[in-house]
């Protein structure tokens, strides 16, 4: 402190503010920490959630294109009107054939789909983007997808054949595109013509479909209200316009009504995260100022101004936010940068063009702005109070710094260091709320953002276990699969597991309620034991030895575990104890129709076949393109091989991107909530130093002390424990009821393990708040802290 | 009977240039039932010598024997709950408890020990001390006056060995400091109390028994009347 005065000439009474706070440096340290902290709430959330609109914004974009909307029907004259208004910034014509995969459009015998758009279509949607050559430049040339190349050994300046019904078709092959996840899917080729190409040769074609105007809008005009004023400018009926919906919601941009309540729900947990953040600020500053009442009132009596008071408060937490504020803020962009680096880590392929250290200019501005605002508010109460302080009382000692007491303690039940530790919380209604308040508010945000994380499952279905990587599929005529294939395939070491299923639909059976329709499907071990999470009721064990079947469950039928079911087939009619009944299965559910699953040795009894429908695939790590051509090979033509690892692929990505978020978040808030208890506690035992020491040179030992900061702190936590599960649970029941039960219709459950999560951190942030006040008491110096105070 | 004995007590504080030595060399003995009072300049180490001898704070070098223990052989804990069972502590301060009443500071060392209190004694201490109507007030609704009673009757409660007075008339105007003198002395004949008060006006000396002066950290028995 001598340095200090000697380096500054103390010119102005506003200079002994950063002297005050070098005396007071462990209480303005808390309180600087509190704001940092409630800084580092808000900035990061915000950054987050704009780290996550980032991302969805460039997955929306490869998925689903960067168009805004999709006008059908339009003729020439109207597209050129609406290609030529300033507020639309690209436009692609888009037509397309054989968009069912039939047969009847076929390269070299495999169904072909074609596509005709002008080149600006490759900026709408970047995901037919050509990876070699050029955009066709006149009718005779065609791009084709990467399977061509890859299955046909085809390269640029070849020519393919297209042959159709009204005969082939020769194109010169100038470019290739990457598959799309429904071309490889349906184990399809791709031909992209231009525009002109494809009006030459397929206008009047049957089954093609109409012209399509896609549109991008700049994004500075209100789109909504452009396409109104679209459709009724070129009387175009608004029903028949297609909007690319996630990409106008992220750029909130749309009309939707589904999107317009996540809007609400985003707005309620914003506003959550900002009022946590205040609340944080506000019983930090209240905490703080009113310990120095005395000091203030120790001004006055040297003549301060109120008016000087209140200055002199201010400036103080300007000071606390000049340090504060910026390390909030550089935690908050440390978090996301580790954010960041997890989504290119988890997938680098789709992340490589999120920079390594973004930052977020909102998220930065919210944090800062939010956290100086907070600051000044909250500090005007205080220094108002401390303004209004008598300059007698203040001399007198008795200013007190901490609230006045109304009611003694209750020790006639209670041993002394309990009944106090209570009284110390209870004592202050004011405080009481503010630190139950607090606490109740990171349990109330908790819970609250756990409904994205349902909504997450929801909306993008995670891959189940079951989930194959390759799908051999059999197809009307060319029979079912051997078994030798299964044996065939499970020898390549590309193969992680082969997993086959024999299908009898639309069986005739009878259960204990009359006649039914069944669908027959046999499982093998890995099948079996992917079920088991999804057994409501009986044992998997009959089913898989055969002498049993499990039923899914439907909640029109009432087949229970033990029932017996008959099942009659060609083979004739058979009596099957039912031996468990499962929540779920891969297979689609249909309200008439009962999924019946047996062993593949009963379904061959019953219905005398032992080919497979359907041969799934699942494949080792690390396996190349190549391992798959082999595979395919292997498979010969008889059947459909369908890749589905670009789909996963993007199923994962979005999943695990919108994970790292979603975690991100909770994560967040947890260790919020674990500061703000441990904190909090520390301010409040700062707060009654003085009494400590008086407590201790009277003859409390550091033990009682330390078990009287528990109860205090068992009170404030109860409390906030309470009234934040209340709250907590009842919003998060209204969130979910909203994001969910509108849409999906899943009926909401209390969410125990998040519940048990954040109790869990609760109470350790209560043990480690009792622990360091504990270990302060036993160093403490009783002398000094009498004297000090 | 000898209670209190201080043996070459030193105390130093800081180091090289910064160093203070609070107490030089301090030995002397209180026999039981003696009022002694110690007077001295501001700083001249009287708060320090009181905080040893009632082990709040630990001398540097030296020995304080209480009743024959030697406090400074005791852990912290054992130390804490020896103090608050044989020492009285009276502070210039007053350091009641805000959230306790009268009653219920009186009786805090003995609700620190998990103690039945004696409703006689309670009663009787209230009585003495003047404060009977006022058993259920809190702190901050008591004068200086009163609050220092409380904490005399605080100090006496458990019966302690040695009550300790830092400065007990430091805070109250000249009928409230009579008062308070007036009270220690009561305990001092009437319950054989032995008492040790560290003052710097000299004319509460007058009534003790015995005076020690502490002069730059070292202690003169100045003598007494009743020794």
């Amino acid at each position: 402190m001598k340095q200090l005065m000697k380096k500054r000439q103390m010119k102005n009474y506003l200079d002994l503010v950063p002297v005050s706070a070098l005396v007071h440096r462990r209480q303005s340290r808390l309180t600087r920490f509190c704001i940092a902290l409630s800084v580092f709430l808000i900035s990061c959330i915000f950054s987050m959630a704009d780290m996550q609109i980032r991302t969805l914004y460039t997955q929306t974009i490869q998925t689903d294109g960067a168009m805004h909307a999709m006008f059908r029907d339009l003729t020439d004259d109207q597209a050129a009107v609406i290609m030529a208004r300033p507020d639309v910034t690209l436009a692609s014509r888009y037509e397309t054939l054989n968009y069912d995969v039939s047969p009847d459009y076929t390269v070299e015998e495999k169904p072909t789909v074609i596509c005709g758009f002008d080149e600006s279509m490759l900026e709408l949607y970047p995901a037919a983007q050509i990876v070699e050559g050029r955009f066709p430049a006149d009718p005779s040339q065609a791009v084709a997808t990467e399977s061509i190349r890859k299955q046909l050994g085809r390269k640029i300046g070849d020519s393919i054949v297209l042959k159709t019904p009204d005969g082939p078709l020769t194109f010169t092959l100038c470019g290739f595109t990457g598959d799309t996840s429904l071309l490889t899917d349906r184990d399809a080729f791709g031909l992209f013509i231009n525009t002109d190409a494809y009006r030459q040769y397929f206008s009047h074609t049957e089954g093609t479909s109409s012209s399509e105007l896609f549109v991008q809008f700049s994004p500075f005009c209100r789109i909504q209200r452009v396409i109104r004023d679209i459709c009724l400018q070129l009387d175009i009926d608004e029903s028949t316009v297609g909007q690319n919906t996630r990409l106008l919601a992220l750029m909130l941009q749309t009309d939707d009504y589904y999107i317009l309540q996540l809007y609400l729900i985003a707005a309620v947990l914003a506003s959550l995260v900002s009022v946590a953040g205040i609340l944080m600020i506000s019983s930090s500053m209240n905490s703080n100022v009113a310990r120095r009442v005395e000091f203030f009132g120790m001004l006055r009596c040297l003549g301060a101004a109120p008016g000087q008071i209140v200055r002199f408060v201010r400036r103080e937490a300007l000071n606390w936010c000049r340090t504060a504020v910026p390390l909030g803020l550089f935690f908050s962009v440390v978090t996301v940068w580790g954010l960041c680096a997890a989504l290119r880590a988890l997938t680098p392929s789709y992340f490589t063009g999120m920079p390594v250290l973004a930052v977020s200019l909102p998220g930065i501005l919210l944090g800062g702005i939010t956290g100086i605002i907070t600051v000044l508010f909250a500090v005007r109460s205080p220094s108002r109070r401390a303004s209004r302080v008598s300059p007698l009382t203040a001399i007198s000692g008795n200013a007190g710094t901490v609230p006045a007491v109304r009611q003694s303690a209750y020790t006639r039940r209670l041993p002394i260091e309990a009944a106090l530790g209570l009284h110390h919380a209870a004592g202050s209604k004011k405080n009481l709320l503010f630190m139950s308040g607090s606490f109740a508010f990171s349990i109330i945000l908790f819970l609250s953002f756990s409904v994205i994380s349902d909504f997450m499952r929801h909306a993008i279905r995670p891959l189940r276990p079951y989930t194959p990587d390759l799908s051999i599929i059999s197809q009307e005529g060319s029979g079912l699969i051997p078994a030798s294939l299964e044996e065939e395939i499970a020898s390549h070491p590309a193969v992680k597991r082969v997993y086959g299923r024999c299908f009898a639909y639309q069986l005739p059976a009878a259960s204990k309620d009359g006649e039914i329709v069944i669908d027959l499907i046999s499982y093998e071990e890995h099948q079996f034991h992917w079920a088991q999470n999804a057994l409501l009721e009986g044992s998997l064990e009959d089913a898989v030895q055969g002498v049993g079947v499990l039923a899914e469950y439907v909640p029109s039928s009432n087949i229970s575990a033990g029932d017996v079911l008959t099942i009659r087939t060609e083979q004739g009619t058979y009596q099957i104890p039912v031996a468990g009944i499962l929540s779920d299965t891969p297979f689609t559910k249909q309200a008439d129709l009962t999924n019946v699953i047996c062993s593949q040795e009963l379904f061959s009894r019953l219905t005398g076949e032992n080919r497979y429908t359907i041969l799934d695939i699942q494949l080792r790590p690390g396996v190349e393109d190549q391992d798959v051509e082999e595979l395919r090979t292997m498979t010969g033509g008889a059947f459909t091989f369908s890749d589905q690892r670009l789909e996963n692929g993007e199923t994962r990505t979005i999943f695990y991107s919108f994970s790292v978020f979603v975690y991100g978040y909770l994560a967040v808030i947890a260790m919020i909530a674990v500061l703000n208890v441990v904190n909090g506690i520390a301010m409040s035992v700062s707060a009654r130093m003085k009494e400590y020491g008086s407590m201790r040179a009277i003859g409390m030992s550091p033990g009682q002390l330390t078990r009287m900061i528990a109860a205090e702190t068992a009170a404030y936590v109860g409390g906030g424990v309470l009234t934040g599960c209340i709250a907590g649970l009842l919003l998060n029941y209204y969130l979910y009821r909203l994001s969910i039960t509108s849409r999906w219709g899943t009926p909401w459950t209390p969410p125990f393990i998040f519940l048990a999560l954040i109790l869990g951190f609760v109470l350790l942030a209560a043990v480690f708040a009792v622990i360091g006040p504990a270990r302060q008491f036993r160093r403490m110096s009783v002398t000094d802290t009498l004297n000090i105070s | 009977m000898e209670l209190l004995r201080t043996q070459h007590l030193s105390k130093i504080y800081g180091s090289g240039d910064a160093c203070v030595e609070a107490l030089k060399d301090v030995s002397f003995s209180l026999q039981k039932g003696e009022f002694a009072a110690v007077i001295g300049e501001s700083g001249s180490g009287k708060s320090t010598l009181l905080n040893c001898i009632g082990g709040l704070d630990t001398p540097t070098s030296g020995k304080v024997l209480l009743d024959g223990l030697d406090l400074f052989s005791l852990d912290e804990n054992k130390r804490t709950i020896f103090r608050r069972q044989n020492i009285g502590f009276i502070f210039q301060a007053f350091h009641l408890i805000p959230e306790l009443d009268v009653e219920q500071n009186i009786l805090f060392p003995l609700l620190l020990d998990y103690r039945r209190p004696d409703p006689h004694r309670l009663n009787e201490l209230l009585d003495i001390l003047g404060l009977s109507e006022r058993r259920h007030h809190l702190p901050g609704q008591l004068s200086g006056g009163q609050q220092q009673r409380v904490a005399i009757g605080r100090a006496l409660i458990a019966k302690p060995l040695l009550v300790l007075a830092d400065e007990p008339t430091g805070n109250l105007d000249s009928k409230n400091s009579r008062d308070v003198m007036d009270l220690l002395l009561k305990a001092s004949r009437h319950y054989q109390q032995t008492i040790l008060m560290i003052t710097h006006n000299t004319a509460l000396t007058s009534s003790v028994d015995r005076v020690l002066k502490v002069s730059d950290g070292v202690l003169t028995d100045l003598g007494g009347v009743r020794v």
